[in-house]
């Protein structure tokens, strides 16, 4: 396999009133062809923020992408110009969001948004823009595309506008499809079926995935590797089943203990974990998990760990070693 | 504890008209959201109340509560019942039911610090003010993990759990005996969540309180409640203890249902059979004859789409609304 995608010491601020955010604070990783990553973690860890990255769509002001590298295909994405940019969105890596009803456009029919893409992108005509966007439609599960293909988004149920907005992420087989919380917004039932979808079609279509969840179940079922954040950086990494089995961060581990199991006979009492999310624009100078972290030294107050490795492609930001 | 019951609905029935028309709105339609439920809650326990979005569980929560008076259908608190009560004779029975929301940043009010907020329940249902009230205040932030001395805070200062738990706090100032939680730990972070439900269960102890937790991660259901009810479109499909609702579940969606729960570990969700239902759930204006769940159940028979099928008891204390079970 390989190499598709290498993030390099990624930062990205954002500029506010009370201070600079530094949302994404040097995270890296590599994603090879046809692969699946996970990037976990909570609202506000700079999960979102570092897949908006990758295709500059950090709106600025406020926001800034500071440093760091995006070489995808051999291209730096942070250092070419707003046509070549242009010209990966959408085409070369695409982008599903968590709620479909603000992504779409109300006032177009689904057959003209999906369409915009294969008209700019791939150069159809008219009539083979409609019978693309139908087979398109056909792919991801719609039932009756001939009759829904001049519907409008708000004549489609959340489930179907996700599948909607699939068809239109694929639609000019790209070769990374950033998925940010594509099934936070639908129920489990669809939920279930959405995933299904996505994951067959990729497959399919050798299209490698980041997807982008704070569900660890979901991550679980779907992902070869993972990468766990907080407060803007990774803190672990490393295929999925080893982290899920031999977690090696104080978060990882209080993660995963912290959510019921349906599959495990039910325990008395939950064990949280301590305290709040960090506020991102006073972060202790040590380790960000340090307030929070049930195993921390002195030592994590003021040394800042960096990611080191535990195992076979497991890497985690601690330092203390719990796996010993 | 176990028979005797705090809160009961019966026939509960919830229509919302469907109207057209701007000058003369004539109804069209209506949309069933509650469609003739019994259901009792018994004092102490927690009654987990399970669906997805639409079906019908937080529009019946509100009816226990009279937020929304029910288009049909009793509600009896203590043996009285609410739906016959004017607003006037509602007031003093409201002190007995509160309801802690989902969502913690829409449910405070902005402007009101958070010692306002905790003390407005106090100031409407009884006489206590000044020194006395603010202890009061000062005492229940501390019963709900705060310090005391945030209580000069506003709403924005504090982080989603925080809020979550001065919601808490608002719910049980006026000692409440039975408590709707409408997905109070959805919108939270996850490492936040067991926080609010150690927090939950806690108090229930503590207090002797009677929950109805409505949410829909099964997962959450299982952990916090002793009897759980399946909803669909409108309707209880099934109803049962907590463990025999997990380990036996009858009706085709509660085990579709179960299925789709995604687990933390890999090697689970490997091996793990799946039941994907087709299609999605109808819409509640027009529902399909028969059994609401018929179009997408896999193991239906003619009968199911001529006749709904009523709750009928296979176990004890289980229940399931299923031609086939």
């Amino acid at each position: 396999m390989n190499s598709l995608l290498r993030v390099e010491d990624l930062k990205t601020c954002f500029y506010t009133d009370a201070g600079m955010v530094k949302a994404v604070d040097g995270i890296s990783y590599d994603l090879q062809e046809g692969e699946t990553m996970g990037l976990v973690g909570e609202s506000g860890c700079g999960k979102s923020v570092s897949a908006l990255s990758i295709l500059r769509l950090i709106p600025y002001p406020p926001g800034k992408i500071t440093g760091g590298k995006v070489v995808f295909e051999g291209k730096d994405l942070l250092n070419i110009s707003e046509e070549e940019i242009r010209d990966v969105r959408g085409n070369r890596i695409a982008m599903i969001f968590q709620e479909p009803m603000t992504s779409l456009n109300p006032v177009l029919t689904i057959g003209l948004q999906i369409g915009e893409a294969l008209e700019i992108h791939r150069g159809l005509n008219k009539k083979e823009t409609r019978d693309e966007v139908l087979r398109l439609l056909r792919m991801v599960g719609i039932p009756d595309p001939e009759r829904r293909i001049d519907d409008y988004p708000h004549q489609f149920s959340g489930g179907m506008r996700q599948r909607v907005m699939i068809a239109m992420a694929l639609s000019c087989s790209p070769k990374l499809l950033i998925a940010d919380e594509p099934t936070t917004a639908v129920d489990v039932t669809i939920q279930a079926q959405l995933l299904e979808t996505i994951k067959d079609l990729t497959s399919r279509l050798g299209t490698a995935v980041i997807l982008i969840t704070h569900n660890l179940g979901v991550v679980a079922r779907h992902v070869n590797r993972m990468a766990v954040m907080y407060a803007g950086r990774i803190i672990e990494s490393g295929p999925a089943t080893e982290v899920y089995e031999h977690p090696r961060h104080p978060y990882t581990v209080g993660l995963l203990a912290s959510v019921p199991r349906l599959d495990k006979p039910r325990v008395g009492r939950l064990v949280p974990i301590d305290g709040q999310p960090p506020d991102l624009i006073r972060l202790p100078p040590g380790c960000s998990f340090f307030p929070r972290c049930s195993h921390r030294m002195q030592q994590c107050s003021m040394e800042r760990p960096e990611l080191r490795i535990v195992g076979a492609g497991h890497l985690a930001a601690c330092l203390k070693d719990l796996g010993s | 504890m176990l028979n005797d019951i705090l809160i009961e609905a019966k026939k509960i029935a919830m229509y919302f008209p469907l109207t057209k028309g701007i000058i003369r709105q004539r109804k069209i339609a209506e949309i069933k959201a509650v469609d003739g439920v019994d259901l009792a809650i018994r004092r102490g326990e927690t009654l987990g109340l399970v669906g997805e979005s639409g079906c019908g569980k937080t529009t019946l929560g509100r009816c226990f509560l009279q937020l929304l008076r029910p288009t049909s259908g009793e509600v009896f608190f203590e043996k009285v019942d609410l739906c016959r009560l004017g607003d006037n004779q509602l007031r003093p029975v409201r002190q007995g039911m509160q309801i802690i929301f989902q969502d913690p940043f829409d449910s405070l009010d902005p402007r009101m610090t958070a010692e306002e907020i905790v003390a407005e329940p106090l100031r409407v249902h009884t006489k206590m003010r000044g020194r006395e009230l603010k202890d009061k205040v000062a005492d229940l932030l501390g019963i709900v993990g705060l310090n005391p001395s945030m209580a000069e805070r506003y709403p924005h200062e504090f982080s989603g759990g925080q809020r979550q738990r001065l919601g808490i706090a608002r719910a049980l100032s006026i000692r409440p005996k039975f408590i709707v939680c409408d997905e109070p730990i959805s919108a939270l972070d996850v490492s936040i969540q067991a926080q609010i439900i150690n927090l939950l269960e806690d108090l229930q102890g503590e207090f002797n309180l009677t929950y109805l937790f409505i949410a829909h991660d099964l997962s959450v259901v299982r952990h916090i409640s002793h009897r759980v009810a399946v909803m669909y479109l409108g309707k209880i499909v099934e109803i049962a203890n907590r463990d025999d609702l997990y380990q036996f579940a009858q009706h085709p969606y509660t085990k579709a249902l179960l299925s789709a729960v995604p687990i933390p570990d890999p090697a689970v969700e490997a091996s793990r059979e799946r039941i994907i239902l087709g299609g999605e759930p109808p819409s509640p204006m027009a529902l399909p004859s028969g059994c609401n769940f018929n179009p997408r159940c896999s193991v239906g028979i003619d009968l199911c789409q001529q006749e709904v099928p009523p709750l009928h008891q296979v176990g004890r204390d289980h229940w399931v609304a299923c031609h086939r079970a």
